[in-house]
């Protein structure tokens, strides 16, 4: 059971040299995160971490390990990782359109020297008055190429989301291609296409796999063509929509409308689109985070029955990047440009926990992706400047 | 109207006045009429604001106009991003996620967002290799403009005032320059307000002032009425602004005329698979429609391309209407045969970094950027200069904003090396030095 006590920063593990966006556990202490070059990584983290004096004058405030295996096979950005819960299987989405299922346990296929630590090396050569970073492997570490596409989409895949048994998988791209698969099969069971000119940009399934929660939404065509936002649950089994969340919030909306006058309706509610989403475990809310770079971003908790705003929690300055519900539905943790990992209670809204600190400004980096450890007694999130940061709850 | 200064006759000041009519007469073909019109003015001392004034030069004009060419500058408002559209890096530090793909040039790659393009690039010669002189908004508006930096001197005149000028119709129903809900306020300039532009809103509608609810009759006794008055004030006064005051209402009058050339929604529903269901296609058909109907030049904006947050999902959503109705555009003018003498230019006022900042966003940036040129004997399927491996420098063949004007002008058939005047000073339409880029021309 999720206890928001006593966080520790445990590790933070350096994976520069492009911006890490997608994090997932696939076990205790043995985490994947993947960046916006397509490059998965895994990282067995000890149980004890290893010595370490925290330097003042130093970012880096816990121990570092570099990964033990490389998971090659995606050519651009890895927009989101998760694992079935029973730990055995890796799910990827990528803008290179593709999904991709890689068993935890694959052999490996090879070995690879790989440098994680690109920006450490342009400092100290900067500092050195040199050129040239220095260019011996800061690992070596194994390459796994084994892993099942996913077939189905032809645009950047955004949203990824998965059947609380781990059965089913909901995708949804750049073209508002949204595909319901089942896992075993690797086959598509459903499909269906949102507002045509949106894209998909988060989408979410209930625990028995039965229904979808989808935000829709692209940015604007010019200050005065702006296409309408969608958030919608959707029937998986016959791909029909069941309810429109946001004719809910807003009686007049108009999914046609693309005028400037049309958009102030719902700006505040979307703001640069509602991102990441999620179904809470035990069925009864739906949740979504306002991103993009936006005043602050906030999560909505919305009734998963009839989509009612049930309240707002979390306060991400700059916007919320990526959000998820704890196993007992009782807190939403919530990531963002703020730099800063939000737990939040949902009974009541209340802020319980704030992990990391804001740091200093919009142009301070900014974490992208958060996930909980099976136990969750750790939480991983990953961070643009170039970091995985690892905490520990209950010291 | 004539502004008086305190310069004894004699002076410096009118020997300069001289040397700049003798180097008019020898660069321009001035007509007899203007020559004495201006000579007379400056040896009276003062200075003539003659709205571009001796180099009215009435016979350039008139023979650059038997051309009739038009121009369409489609204004990407904020800056579009180079490595978004023409000039890729994937792979590179600076390439973001966007993939290239092969057009119908071969060799010549675009963004994967440009799928539509893609396939009109042989109509296309892009320009890798811009290097520009004003980094920032109010001053790249101006200067792409007018092909001039701001001036605290000189009210430069914007290249569709210069275009209505040598190519526009005198007395037509038609504006010679239009603005469809676009940027920049230059105007015409020193050439005066004859030339400034016609505006059109984001609807591409015509503004309520340009139609009038009045019986027809009753409207022209009030225009009798009306010009006689003026007639004489004009004569008693000779004065500029009343003529201007004149000239403008005659235009406001006609254009009840023209007015059918700004309705759209007829043919829209035939063309809206031709130019993409969007505003900005809704534009570009609206300019097609003026060029058919006349009009010498037509700016159509498209705004938001400043993206210094999120600049790929920015991209994302700007690029791919805004490439639909280009490409729409290119193949209606070319169906009806008018792409040979209509001159499409895609530009800016900025391009924007190489590097991706925190918020994912690209800044602004005139050291290497791109802008694309077609129609009007532009030598399409070709990408004009090559910026490094990072798109950080130009590595081969610079364009700098004068050149750019230059090429333009020249494309247009008009002479980038005439001079008008702003008061007393010989200004040429293309910046001194400026060159025109042959190999951009058939």
């Amino acid at each position: 059971m999720f206890t928001p006590a006593k966080p520790v920063l445990r590790y933070q593990l350096t994976f520069e040299g492009s911006w890490p966006m997608a994090v997932a556990f696939v076990g205790p202490r043995r985490l994947v995160a993947a960046n916006q070059l397509g490059h998965i990584f895994l990282w067995e983290l000890p149980e004890k971490s290893p010595e370490f004096k925290v330097d003042p004058k130093s970012d880096q405030k816990a121990p570092n390990v570099w990964p033990t295996r490389q998971l090659v096979g995606h050519t651009n950005e890895v927009t989101r990782l998760l694992v079935t819960p029973d730990g055995k299987q890796l799910v990827s989405a990528s803008l290179d359109h593709g999904v991709r299922v890689w068993p935890t346990d694959g052999k490996a296929t090879g070995t690879a020297g790989v440098i994680l630590d690109e920006d450490a090396r342009k400092r100290e050569a900067r500092r050195k008055g040199k050129k040239e970073t220095t260019t011996e492997p800061s690992a070596t570490v194994e390459t796994q190429t084994a892993c099942e596409v996913l077939d189905g989409h032809k645009e950047w895949v955004y949203a990824l989301g998965m059947s609380g048994d781990g059965k089913r998988l909901i995708s949804g791209d750049a073209a508002s291609q949204v595909i319901v698969w089942d896992l075993a099969t690797r086959k598509p069971l459903t499909k269906w296409t949102g507002q045509s000119w949106n894209w998909i940009m988060a989408a979410s399934l209930s625990p028995d796999g039965k229904k979808a929660f989808v935000s829709e939404n692209r940015y604007k065509r010019d200050d005065f063509d702006v296409p309408t936002p969608g958030l919608k649950l959707w029937d998986v089994a016959i791909g029909k929509e069941t309810l429109d969340i946001m004719k809910v919030q807003f009686p007049k909306y108009n999914p046609s409308d693309r005028s400037y006058g049309g958009s102030q309706m719902w700006r505040k509610f979307v703001a640069n689109g509602l991102i990441c989403t999620a179904y809470s475990p035990d069925g009864k809310l739906l949740a979504a985070g306002q991103g993009g770079e936006t005043d602050t971003g906030k999560v909505h908790l919305l009734d998963s029955e009839t989509g009612k705003l049930v309240r707002d929690v979390a306060s991400h300055q700059y916007g919320i990047t990526d959000l998820m519900f704890t196993a007992d539905s009782k807190h939403v943790i919530s990531v963002g440009r703020d730099t800063c990992v939000r737990v939040s209670q949902v009974s009541d809204g209340k802020e319980v926990a704030v992990l990391g600190s804001p740091r200093g400004g919009q142009f301070k980096d900014w974490l992208s992706a958060v996930a909980l450890s099976p136990d969750e007694q750790w939480l991983a999130a990953t961070d643009i400047a170039g970091i995985v940061h690892v905490w520990q709850f209950g010291g | 109207m004539t502004k008086r200064v305190a310069t004894p006759k004699g002076s410096a000041q009118n020997m300069t006045n001289i040397q700049a009519l003798n180097s008019l007469m020898n660069t321009t073909h001035v007509s007899r009429r203007a020559l004495m019109k201006g000579a007379l003015g400056t040896a009276a001392g003062g200075v003539v604001m003659n709205w571009g004034g001796l180099t009215a030069s009435r016979a350039i004009a008139e023979e650059a106009r038997k051309q009739k060419k038009h121009c369409i500058l489609l204004w990407m408002n904020g800056g579009a991003s180079q490595f978004e559209t023409f000039d890729m890096k994937p792979g590179r530090p600076t390439g973001g996620p966007f993939r290239p793909i092969e057009s119908n040039v071969p060799g010549v790659k675009v963004c994967e967002l440009m799928p539509k393009m893609a396939k009109q690039m042989d109509k296309v010669a892009v320009i890798r290799s811009m290097r520009t002189t004003e980094v920032d908004h109010p001053g790249g508006i101006y200067l792409m403009h007018t092909g001039y930096r701001p001036s605290a001197n000189v009210r430069f005149p914007e290249l569709g005032a210069v275009v209505a000028k040598y190519q526009g119709t005198e007395g037509g129903d038609l504006p010679d320059f239009v603005k469809v809900s676009s940027n920049g306020d230059a105007g015409g300039g020193f050439l005066g307000p004859k030339y400034q532009p016609f505006g059109i809103g984001s609807e591409g509608t015509l503004p309520p002032f340009s139609t009038s609810n009045m019986d027809p009759a009753k409207e022209a006794k009030r225009h009798d009425l009306r010009s006689f008055v003026e007639e004489r004030f004009a004569t008693d006064t000779r004065s500029d602004l009343a003529k201007m005051h004149r000239e403008a209402y005659e235009a406001a009058r006609r254009l009840q005329k023209g007015r059918d050339a700004f309705k759209i929604d007829a043919e829209w529903a035939k063309s809206k698979e031709l130019y993409g269901d969007s505003e900005f296609g809704k534009r570009c058909l609206l300019a097609r429609k003026l060029v058919e109907s006349g009009v010498a030049f037509v700016e159509v904006g498209q705004s938001s391309y400043d993206s210094h947050a999120d600049n790929f999902q920015w991209h994302r959503g700007l690029v791919p209407p805004m490439e639909h109705a280009w490409a729409g555009l290119l193949a209606d003018l070319k169906q009806r045969g008018l792409l040979e003498n209509t001159l499409v230019v895609w530009t800016g006022e900025i391009g924007r970094t190489p590097s991706i900042n925190n918020r994912a966003g690209r800044d602004h940036y005139v050291r290497c950027w791109s802008t694309a040129l077609a129609g009007c004997g532009i030598k399409g399927g070709q990408a004009y200069g090559t910026s490094d491996e990072n798109g950080v420098e130009v590595k081969d063949n610079p364009v700098t904003e004068g050149d750019f004007f230059a090429t333009i002008y020249k494309a247009l058939g008009i002479d980038p090396k005439i001079e008008n005047y702003a008061g007393l000073r010989p200004v040429p339409l293309a910046q001194f030095g400026s060159r025109v880029v042959d190999a951009l021309l058939g």
